[in-house]
């Protein structure tokens, strides 16, 4: 009697062990030795040697990580706005019925699913300065040749522009989802009364998909923060540092030259930075409301 | 409910039982990694066959190296893990340093029968460079590919190497008329060559770096932990990059699989080493023949000219137990047959002394006559220095060169005064 109770408080915990592993193991365990790493010098292969603040006097010195953290604000000042922006007009025309409607939503998905190494590669041959495609039409146009990448106040918008095409069809769904919940009835009385389509638009459509744009900038913000295998593969943080993201800095610290305990101070400060972001966002977006 | 927890136990234990260190390779059989490269493999497994034949109760298990981005990560990941083989041939001269402070490799020194072997097979000049810090030697010397001069055969004439070396004025002097506009459009669609513009350290091997040891005579970049490359050799380096870029005789385009510049011939020329002997032979058009010279020197530049020559070398890591046994296995590796049959395998030339002369190889270099010049080559090669954070000096050095050399933005004198700072900087500190 006593036995089977045992095991019947037993079996769920070991029915939810798999997940409380993967937790442990992939995720409370890293968060905690990060934070032990902040404080020591570790090259990976030695022993670490405790260095007290040492890393943190480091990082507030370090103006390479600073230019890290401007480049990857403006990556979001281009990458954010136009994201929203082209996923909602997107959503708009896919929620009309037009023809092949279909084709066309999994046509701007499709991006979303190529692995991103791929169509960094590709996008690198598009914007190659001497023979890239873009080049080529802007030619054929009349216009001059656009250093795409190698061009230090271009390069990093150019990146926002890809990563833009790349993940602008999950949010084209999540618009999608947001704009199919507005009830036909406000539009129905918003006719009655003569609305424009744009005074619908503006006073029914984006009241309405108001959480959706706050998850979708959310999930952006984050998204932008995480920026790295588009500068890692297309520039490897060039030209002069220009596409440098705190990300490839943070790998570059991390996997290139092994300061781990550095690389781990800027990861812990860098997520702190993000969630300020957020909670900062959250705040401004619900107080709008 | 019975059956279902037993089955929960058993998964549970099984998977737990699956994390356990293989120990498996202790004893008297040993393990080996070699690169994933297909010739190598191959190599590999004859070696690895004819020993386990001849030695039936001290075998060695072969693998290459496990799957991943690169195969420095996969090592270090197995160091950490110290999941690593006894024997690894593919480790690149400027990690060596790295592992060896901290204790991961065997002083290959301290094995009987080592240095001995060690002076037949390499020149004072290659024991010097692969002797560490502490005095010990942790690797042996294995294969090389220098880097030089790739060329059009077009442009052969305009270059004048049949006279005298190639030098920085010949180079402009064809680059001059290379560079063209051929439909119009006001844009050059044919430039004088092409090398990577990435910031990435190690591109700096395949452009900067084998220019400086070129000009410098094999000079090093660094001499008692200070920075030793603040000279006229590294000024004239970025000098000549510089001209190149500002006067657009090379490309900034990467280079990319899908299209290769040199093979279309909208270039005439590249830095490069043997390894693209094999791929011209697959992919390149009839009508384009191509041939390969040294790396450009400075005008005043006599005697021999070096170069990089992209070292790699055996190891032995620290969790073998038989290291003697592991260094009679390399043995067989690098000696007169095994080194034959790696060079007819691989198209990789052995880091031995007197390889263009050595009777055994001349039928190959007979055959192969582009990888002779490779092989004449070799007698003046330079490796990279022994320093645990070389990368972080190639990469201030990269640094420099994006700054000065792609977008001219500083004159070579100070940014390689500025490197130098950098680098003394590091150097002082090692973070």
């Amino acid at each position: 009697m006593k036995k089977k109770g045992f095991k019947k408080r037993i079996f769920p915990y070991l029915m939810v062990s798999p997940y409380l592993i993967h937790l442990f193991l992939f995720i409370v365990f890293p968060v905690i030795f990060s934070l032990v790493l902040t404080f020591h010098k570790w090259n990976i292969i030695s022993s670490m040697e405790y260095v007290g603040f040492d890393n943190f006097i480091r990082l507030f010195q370090d103006r390479l990580f600073l230019k890290a953290i401007i480049n990857t604000i403006i990556f979001l000042l281009v990458h954010i706005p136009l994201q929203i922006v082209v996923a909602l007009v997107l959503a708009y025309l896919l929620n009309k019925k037009i023809m092949m409607r279909g084709f066309f939503r999994a046509a701007f998905f499709l991006p979303v699913v190529i692995s991103g190494v791929v169509v960094t590669i590709l996008w690198q041959q598009l914007f190659a300065y001497d023979s890239g495609l873009l080049n080529k039409i802007l030619m054929d146009m009349g216009a001059g040749k656009v250093g795409w990448l190698t061009n230090k106040n271009m390069a990093m918008t150019s990146i926002a522009l890809m990563a833009t095409w790349k993940n602008v069809g999950l949010y084209v769904i999540l618009f999608l989802i947001g704009l199919q919940t507005v009830p036909q009835m406000y539009y129905e009385a918003a006719d009655v009364e003569g609305a424009s389509s744009w005074q619908k638009f503006w006073h029914i459509t984006l009241p309405s998909i108001n959480p959706t744009i706050f998850m979708v900038t959310i999930l952006s913000t984050i998204g932008g923060f995480s920026l790295f295998i588009e500068p890692y593969v297309m520039t490897g943080g060039g030209p002069l540092n220009s596409t440098l993201s705190a990300m490839l800095y943070i790998y570059k610290q991390a996997f290139e030259y092994y300061h781990m305990g550095y690389s781990a101070t800027l990861g812990v400060f860098f997520a702190m930075i993000i969630m300020l972001v957020v909670v900062i966002q959250k705040y401004t977006i619900e107080n709008e409301k | 409910m019975n059956s279902k927890f037993n089955f929960l136990m058993i998964f549970m234990l099984v998977i737990l039982g699956s994390c356990t260190q293989n120990n498996s390779n202790r004893g008297n059989s040993l393990s080996y990694w070699s690169s994933s490269n297909n010739s190598e493999i191959e190599f590999s497994k004859i070696l690895v066959k004819n020993w386990n034949l001849s030695h039936p109760n001290e075998k060695i298990s072969y693998q290459p190296v496990p799957e991943g981005q690169s195969s420095e990560e996969i090592v270090l990941a197995a160091v950490v893990g110290k999941t690593t083989s006894d024997i690894y041939s593919n480790m690149w001269q400027g990690s060596v340093e790295f592992y060896a402070k901290a204790n991961i490799l065997i002083p290959l020194d301290t094995l009987d029968g080592f240095i001995e072997f060690l002076r037949l097979r390499c020149n004072e000049e290659t024991i010097l460079e692969v002797t560490s810090n502490d005095g010990h030697i942790y690797q042996i010397p294995w294969k090389i590919n220098p880097i030089m001069t790739l060329y059009n055969n077009s442009i052969k004439d305009g270059l004048g190497i049949d006279e005298e070396p190639l030098s920085y004025n010949k180079f402009y002097e064809v680059a001059k008329q290379i560079k063209k506009d051929n439909n119009g459009d006001g844009y050059i669609d044919q430039w004088m060559g092409i090398t990577s513009t990435k910031t990435v350290w190690y591109q700096r091997l395949f452009n900067f770096y084998p220019l400086y040891v070129a000009a410098s005579d094999g000079m090093p970049l660094l001499a008692d932990n200070k920075a030793a490359f603040n000279n006229e050799y590294a000024i004239q380096a970025f000098r000549f990059l510089q001209t190149i870029y500002k006067n657009d005789y090379f490309t900034k385009d990467q280079q990319a699989a899908g299209q290769d510049k040199f093979i279309s011939q909208k270039v005439f020329s590249k830095f490069t080493g043997p390894w693209e002997i094999k791929y011209l032979d697959k992919f390149k058009p009839d009508n384009l023949n191509y041939n390969f010279t040294n790396i450009p020197v400075p005008e005043n530049h006599k005697g021999p000219i070096y170069t990089y020559c992209d070292p790699k070398s055996i190891v032995i890591f620290n969790t073998c137990k038989n290291p003697q046994l592991a260094f009679e296995f390399i043995k067989t590796m690098v000696d007169n047959h095994g080194d034959s049959l790696f060079l007819a395998l691989s198209q990789q030339l052995p880091r031995r002394k007197g390889i263009d002369t050595i009777v055994m190889y001349q039928e190959f270099f007979k055959n192969n006559p582009k990888l002779k010049v490779f092989a004449q080559q070799a007698k003046y090669i330079k490796g990279i220095d022994n320093c645990e954070v070389i990368t972080e000096v190639l990469d201030i050095i990269s640094q420099e060169y994006e700054a000065c050399v792609l977008y001219n933005l500083k004159s070579p004198e100070k940014a390689i005064d500025d490197a130098e700072k950098a680098v003394n900087v590091l150097l002082r500190v090692k973070p």
